[in-house]
């Protein structure tokens, strides 16, 4: 089914834009000024979810049973005074307190009302409640490793990606920036870490390959080969055809190795998206050129995209949730620091540019 | 009775219609409490939803919030045993940072 809503998550609002004709039509935008940092699409029950960071008053997480038009407030994860946030990268020790809510899924449609959260500073909260009450995953909290994760881009650790196995609900996967890929096959009872086979090149020689260290910038799950991960790591691009486990990475991916999104043909593990970019202090497009890169063939080999996109003067960043890919696989879209916001009928062919200068987009999904 | 103010940036939550902007201004509210921490209870009773507003999960006011209480800022963001008297009149606002 193709997608007729995609919802923008930006610096100052949620932008929701329909199709019209050929092309897409600001339909509203909701909550101007404040920053929402991503959406959910729940499919069990359609309800749309927006996540915020108010600044100056907190994090907040807001539900809308009527595709945006009205929002409810919902609880937001919590830490108690006795949760500390311990860094691996020599920093203090310090309470946890909630920062970000950095990644939502939905559970099961066997699990109703069962919502994952996952923040910074580093805590997986879990809602069976559609988030009016959240609890922190203590197995995941008190793991030791975890006093070894550090932030990568904030002072602080967090888990920004949460794939829930369409085969079995109670797997849980989570990837951490940085800390890794941590599995849990229980609904959270217990953990394991698998990031083994991932390369972490900002270490110290003989640490690189250490599973815990691994900054993972977004992870994903093929939904019909759910034994199929791809990852977009700090350092290359890593595919798992063993669920999650026993990385490889891939080399050949043009014109860059470094970036933060990952968009996986729902339907073929083969077929996937990145948005590469200059590593790592730059984080500007290879030669002001704007592009997305595909494999159609699992890794062995990308098509460099770029027709629609901005060839020259592109100075565009894509975070890691602002990429995303339509159920049926066709339809892409993707949005940039700089406000841009592009979308695909023919999975990535060619593009075209929504028709507004958008504040800084933190995240894009279809609905 | 002391008196509470809640600048326009926080009274726009009140509405509880996802904090349109243009329908705030600053927004007065008559409380009941000898203390600081009673005031904001009595607050919170009469708008629940505030509370993580104003406090984050471990009951402090939240960093990016200012509090004067008869025109002097609190000296603690965790310490809000402060005393109050009949007339005063605590005014909450954010703080100018961030943003």
């Amino acid at each position: 089914m193709s997608a007729d809503t995609l919802l923008v998550s930006t610096r100052k609002g949620l932008f929701v834009w329909v199709r019209a004709g050929a092309g897409w039509k600001l339909d509203h935008h909701a909550f101007p000024g404040d920053s929402v940092t991503l959406t959910l699409v729940d499919p069990r029950d359609g309800q749309w979810y927006a996540a915020m960071n108010l600044g100056h008053f907190g994090c907040k997480l807001k539900r809308s049973a009527d595709r945006g038009r009205s929002w409810t407030e919902c609880a937001v994860p919590a830490y108690g005074e006795d949760d500390i946030v311990p860094v691996g990268d020599g920093k203090e020790t310090k309470v946890a307190t909630l920062k970000l809510i950095w990644s939502l899924a939905a559970g099961d449609a066997s699990q109703p009302g069962r919502l994952w959260a996952g923040t910074i500073p580093g805590g997986l909260f879990k809602s069976d409640d559609l988030g009016e009450s959240w609890q922190l995953q203590r197995e995941l909290w008190k793991q030791p490793e975890r006093g070894s994760w550090f932030g990568g881009g904030y002072d602080e650790p967090g888990i920004h990606s949460i794939c829930v196995d369409p085969r079995d609900p109670r797997c849980v996967r989570v990837a951490v920036s940085t800390g890794g890929v941590w599995r849990s096959d229980d609904d959270g009872e217990s953990w394991e870490q698998t990031a083994h086979g991932m390369r972490a090149c900002y270490m110290p020689e003989g640490q690189q390959d250490t599973p815990n260290s691994q900054d993972v910038h977004q992870m994903v799950q093929c939904r019909s080969a759910p034994e199929r991960f791809w990852v977009q790591h700090h350092c290359g691009v890593f595919r798992s055809d063993s669920n999650g486990g026993d990385w490889q990475e891939i080399t050949s991916i043009e014109p860059s190795a470094f970036g933060f999104a990952v968009a996986v043909h729902p339907d073929d593990p083969d077929t996937a998206w990145f948005v590469p970019g200059i590593k790592d202090e730059c984080r500007l497009p290879v030669d002001a050129k704007l592009v997305v890169a595909r494999t159609r063939d699992g890794g062995n080999s990308f098509d460099v995209l770029r027709e629609g996109l901005p060839q020259e003067h592109a100075y565009d960043l894509v975070y890691r949730h602002g990429l995303t890919v339509s159920d049926d696989g066709n339809q892409l879209a993707f949005g940039s620091t700089t406000g841009g916001v592009w979308t695909s009928d023919d999975q990535g062919d060619h593009w075209q540019m929504l028709p507004a200068r958008l504040p800084m987009v933190h995240a894009v999904c279809f609905a | 009775m002391p008196k509470l103010v809640l600048s326009s940036a926080l009274a726009r939550w009140l509405s509880g219609d996802g904090g349109a902007v243009g329908a705030s201004r600053e927004c007065r509210l008559d409380v009941v409490g000898t203390t600081l921490a009673g005031a904001l209870d009595s607050l919170f009773r009469q708008h629940p939803g505030l509370r993580g507003y104003v406090l984050d999960e471990h009951g402090r006011i939240r960093h990016h919030v200012a509090v004067f209480i008869d025109g002097d800022s609190i000296r603690s963001k965790s310490d809000l045993d402060v005393s109050l008297n009949e007339g005063s009149e605590v005014y909450i606002m954010q703080a100018l940072s961030g943003g």
